[in-house]
């Protein structure tokens, strides 16, 4: 919701690809998207050939870290959740690269009907929490932050394993007034029951909320 | 999408959802959804089309305004594999849509700094 916090990163590599900022989670609704990195591809006629799913292409180096000695609790807990994020990188980049080479005729490259079926299922929950994620997101830019918390509430309820909904509102009030970076820890806090770690941790871990590519 | 009164223009509609108000029904790519009283001329009435679509409509009454959610047909979050193309916000504040980049593979990412 600040892209100026944002714009140093996806800038940093010089991007010679359009990077774009969604404001009021439109992607959310449109493709599905619950998570980050999440990706969704789209063939040359505005068609869909993968619905939204995990899409990191690359080994984080955290998984590979080694966790020292006499970290704080959370921080520790926090290291290790990371260490257990499931792998998919080096067979989503394959696959990338195996569309963009063979187009429809990569094994990668799903009809209509399969893309649709693998999408991210919606119940009526899910969908009215994105309504209440969206009025809150209004109310927030219209009123004030006040005027969104109890609409964030709701849509973490309705929909508990969107992480979008929940990092977005936890990083607003766990973030100082006068950073340039959002707060990463999204630790306990005032406004919401949850956070980031618990949440994660009760879940079992980082995986529960991740969409595993179907390659 | 975010109403203060529930009736709006069918091109708002569309934009903002991704449904097409048609004579024959409400349509996202190869799917329309009959929707008999959601469409008197060019005027979309949103509680009708999202009783079709199946789209919750939730209500702020304090500040009077809605906000209308995305369809549930089917269960999943795509209703077709049409791409939708929202309207999104380049860095210099510019718009960007996905239509743009057509005749080009996309591979579209969400990420964020946090």
């Amino acid at each position: 919701m600040n892209p100026e916090h944002a714009r140093p990163w996806s800038q940093a590599g010089a991007p010679t690809h359009p990077c774009v900022v969604d404001t009021t989670h439109v992607t959310g609704q449109m493709f599905g998207f619950t998570n980050i990195p999440m990706a969704v591809w789209i063939d040359e006629d505005g068609n869909l050939v993968r619905p939204a799913e995990g899409a990191s292409i690359e080994r984080s180096p955290l998984r590979d870290m080694d966790i020292p000695d006499g970290l704080p609790e959370r921080l520790d807990a926090m290291y290790r959740a990371v260490k257990a994020i499931p792998d998919d990188a080096e067979a989503y980049r394959a696959a990338i690269i195996d569309w963009v080479r063979k187009g429809p005729a990569s094994e990668f490259a799903l009809t209509p009907d399969e893309v649709v079926e693998r999408s991210q299922p919606r119940s009526a929950d899910e969908a009215k929490a994105a309504a209440c994620f969206e009025l809150g997101e209004h109310l927030r830019r219209s009123v004030g932050h006040d005027a969104a918390v109890s609409w964030w509430r709701e849509a973490h309820r309705l929909h508990p394993l969107n992480l979008t909904y929940k990092r977005q509102a936890w990083t607003l009030v766990t973030t100082a007034a006068d950073a340039t970076e959002n707060d990463l820890m999204q630790g306990p806090n005032d406004v919401y029951e949850s956070n980031l770690l618990d949440d994660v941790l009760g879940a079992g871990g980082f995986g529960a909320f991740i969409v595993r590519p179907q390659l | 999408m975010i109403l203060t009164e529930l009736a709006v223009g069918r091109d708002d509609f569309s934009r903002s959802t991704g449904w097409e108000p048609k004579p024959e029904g409400l349509c996202r790519g190869e799917v329309c959804v009959p929707a008999p009283g959601a469409l008197d001329g060019d005027v979309v009435d949103v509680r009708a089309a999202a009783d079709r679509l199946g789209m919750p409509l939730v209500h702020d009454a304090e500040h009077g305004v809605w906000a209308l959610g995305p369809a549930t047909l089917g269960g999943h979050a795509l209703a077709t594999a049409v791409a939708a193309d929202p309207e999104l916000t380049n860095y210099d504040g510019s718009t960007f849509r996905l239509s743009s980049l057509r005749g080009r593979k996309v591979v579209l990412v969400a990420w964020s700094s946090y």
